[in-house]
Formats: structure tokens, sequence, C-alpha cells
């Protein structure tokens, strides 16, 4: 009996913690205007729910490998595409971030360097992907 | 001399004298009929003129927000506003040119009130506009006049969502050590660890989903209410802030042709 009322708090648990993490997550991703950024350059207004298809089928599909360590035997050149994306996929995150923030404009206008905001902007994205590229070959290696 | 143009009587609107006020049945815009004459003193001539303005008639304006135009387009006034006036001017009025889209104006265009206002006077001079809403309209060309998806971007950005969702939250249980919480509550809730793993797992991957779809307020095709949810008003947001910047970029750019290049 009390083995029972355990495992089925388990369960309440588990859903109501995965209700938090689903909800939150959306949340942010909408907070950092990603999705309608995406829409604006697809034309696609009035069709959020295919955006919204696309998040939930992302989160469920790899939600579920990962906890049941569900396998693909795929080829090596199949790893192009999900590194190509979720690089993509950080790098909107980041710059969203910065910008939500409002890093850049701030920074500009105190030192007024409004004329050369391309130059900043530049220079941060060159930064994220050197730094991305020497924690990989570099540090990472170093580590193992 | 400005009196005198704006005084002009209609042509068709059969102008006579009567001393003060007369309300004449069934005609409402002819209901408020009093002129000014030569041998009225000054104060009443200056009413009598805004009295000669009601009846010639009002023009009311109301701008849409946003119109998808095809390049080259002659953009006609009816076009990009709703018009409410008097029966007699109203097609004249209609099919009043405001602008024809050229090459060089970009993709997005502002037509300022005060632009369509002047039409209207030239047009007519004794016109009253009454403008209702925005006062300017975005003019936004492509092709054939109406916006089509780009199928291409579309499927990428569908593709980017899902895996870039997918890894942020693998990243966020690999973040936080998820298996190690899991087995924590498993342990403190049936008293022995690693049993039934599947047990929280399942659960919690149907409340991930759950909570997504209670956000987005819909269950696949079928909406919960009629209530956006946030994704939507967050893109409407996002699209009433470009349409701000757009037109405040505009007033700039118009600023700066009347009053030539400035420094």
């Amino acid at each position: 009996m009390i083995e029972l009322t355990g495992e089925v708090l388990v369960a309440v648990v588990g859903l109501s913690g995965g209700f938090a993490v689903g909800s939150a997550f959306v949340a942010l991703l909408i907070v950092l205007d990603i999705v309608p950024r995406l829409v604006q350059l697809a034309r696609a207004h009035r069709r959020s729910a295919i955006f919204e298809s696309a998040l939930l089928a992302g989160v469920i599909g790899f939600n579920c490998a990962d906890m049941f360590d569900w396998r693909l035997s795929l080829a090596k050149g199949w790893l192009l595409a999900p590194a190509i994306l979720q690089g993509i996929f950080v790098g909107m995150l980041a710059a969203a971030l910065t910008e939500v923030l409002n890093v850049i404009p701030i920074v500009a206008k105190r030192l007024q360097l409004g004329r050369y905001l391309f130059y900043l902007l530049l220079a941060m994205v060159l930064g994220k992907v050197a730094g991305s590229l020497a924690d990989w070959l570099l540090f990472q290696q170093m580590h193992q | 001399m400005v009196l005198h143009e704006a005084a002009r009587p209609l042509k068709g609107a059969r102008p006579f004298c009567v001393p003060g006020m007369e309300v004449l049945d069934g005609r409402p815009d002819l209901r408020l009929k009093r002129i000014g004459c030569p041998s009225l003193p000054h104060t009443t001539r200056k009413r009598s003129l805004e009295v000669w303005r009601l009846d010639a008639g009002i023009v009311y304006l109301r701008l849409r927000r946003r119109v998808v135009v095809p390049p080259g387009a002659l953009i006609k006034l009816g076009d990009i506003a709703s018009i409410e006036t008097d029966r007699r001017y109203a097609d004249k009025i209609r099919e009043l040119t405001v602008w024809k889209m050229r090459p060089e104006d970009g993709n997005l265009l502002m037509i300022d009130m005060l632009q369509i206002v002047r039409l209207i006077r030239r047009l007519e001079p004794s016109l009253t506009v009454e403008t209702f809403g925005e006062p300017h309209v975005l003019l936004e060309t492509s092709p054939e006049g109406k916006i089509k998806p780009r199928y291409a971007l579309l499927v990428a950005a569908w593709l980017l969502l899902f895996f870039g969702s997918g890894m942020a939250i693998m990243n966020f249980h690999a973040d936080v050590d998820m298996p190690v919480v899991q087995r924590r509550i498993i342990e403190l809730l049936t008293g022995r660890p690693d049993r039934h793993a599947w047990l929280f797992e399942v659960p919690y991957s149907i409340g991930v989903g759950l909570g997504m779809l209670i956000f987005f307020n819909r269950v696949f095709r079928k909406r919960l209410n009629d209530e956006p949810n946030p994704l939507e008003v967050e893109m409407f947001m996002y699209q009433e802030s470009v349409n701000r910047y757009v037109i405040t970029e505009e007033y700039a750019k118009t600023r700066q042709r009347e009053d030539g290049p400035d420094d």
C-alpha cells in the first residue's frame, strides 16, 4: 500500500515537473523573440501552428530519445544536419540574449560608437566563433 | 481670398439665403443651411462660413495599417483607406490617385495622412476631412500584391527549431543533472533507488508536452479558446515594433527631403 502510494507520487512529481519545464522552455524561447524573427524571415504570418509543431516535436522527440535511450545507427554524415542547425540555434539564442539585455545599444551610446554598430556586432560574432572553436579544439582536448 | 475659396459653393448645390437656421427634412447633407449675406455683421458671416463648410460635406477617412501592393501599382485612395462621405463625391475620392509605386521606393513606403488631405483639398477645397485611426499607411510591395511564404525558409526554420529545441532540452537535463535528481526523488518517495525509473520518466515526458501545449493554448488544430497565445501576441508586438520603426524612419526621410539634406 505504502509502496503504491510512493509510486503514484513519483508519477505525480514527474508529471508536474514536466509541466514546469515544458512551459518555462517555451516562455524563454518566446521572450527571446526567436520565433517571431523566424516567422518574419519565412513570411509566414498567421501560421504559428507550424512553428509550434516544430518546437513540440523537437522537445518531445529528443526528450524521449534522451531518457529512453532510443538509438539510431546512421552514418556519420548525418551528423552534419543537427550540427549546423543546432549551431545556428545556439547562435540565435546568444544573439537574442544580448539583444534582450540591450548590451550593444548601451555600449554604443555610452561610448558614442553608434556609427560603428555593425563592427561591434561583427566583433561579437567573430569572438563567439573563435571562442567556440578554441573551446572544442583546444581546451576540451586538453581535459581528456 | 481664402474666405472666398472656402466659401465657394459646390457645383449642383443650390445656395439660398435664409435668415437663421432651417432644417430641411430628408436631406441629411442639407440639414444646416445658412449662408452669409453681405449685409450680415462680420461674426455672423464667419459662422455662416463654418456652416457652409458643413454643408459642403465631410469626408471621414480611416487609413489601413499596412497594405500589400504589386510593384509599379497605381495606388488609389480607395485601396488604402475606408471612406465614408456624401454620395456626390464618394467615387471621385475613392478613385483619387495617391501614388505610383516606383522601384526606388523600396519595398516599404509610408504615405502620410497630410499628403492625402492635400490631395482631397486640391480635388475639392470645400471638403472637410475627418480622420480616424493611424495617420499613416505602410505600403509593402510584393509580386502579385500578396505575401507568399518562403517555403524553403519555412522548412529550414522548422528543422532549426526542431533540432534546436531538442538539443536545448537535453542540455538542460545535463545541466541540472536530471538522472541524479530522478533517482533521488524515487528514493525519497518509494524508499528504494533505481526502481521503476520509467515511472518518473513517462509522466515527465508527457508533462513537458502538455506544458507546452497549454502555453500555446491549443491541442493541435483545435484551440482551447479564442484568446491569442503568447507566441501570437509576441509576433504581433514584433510586427508592431517593426512598423513603428519604419514609420519613424520614413518621417525622418520625408523631413530631410523637404528641408534639403542637412549638415
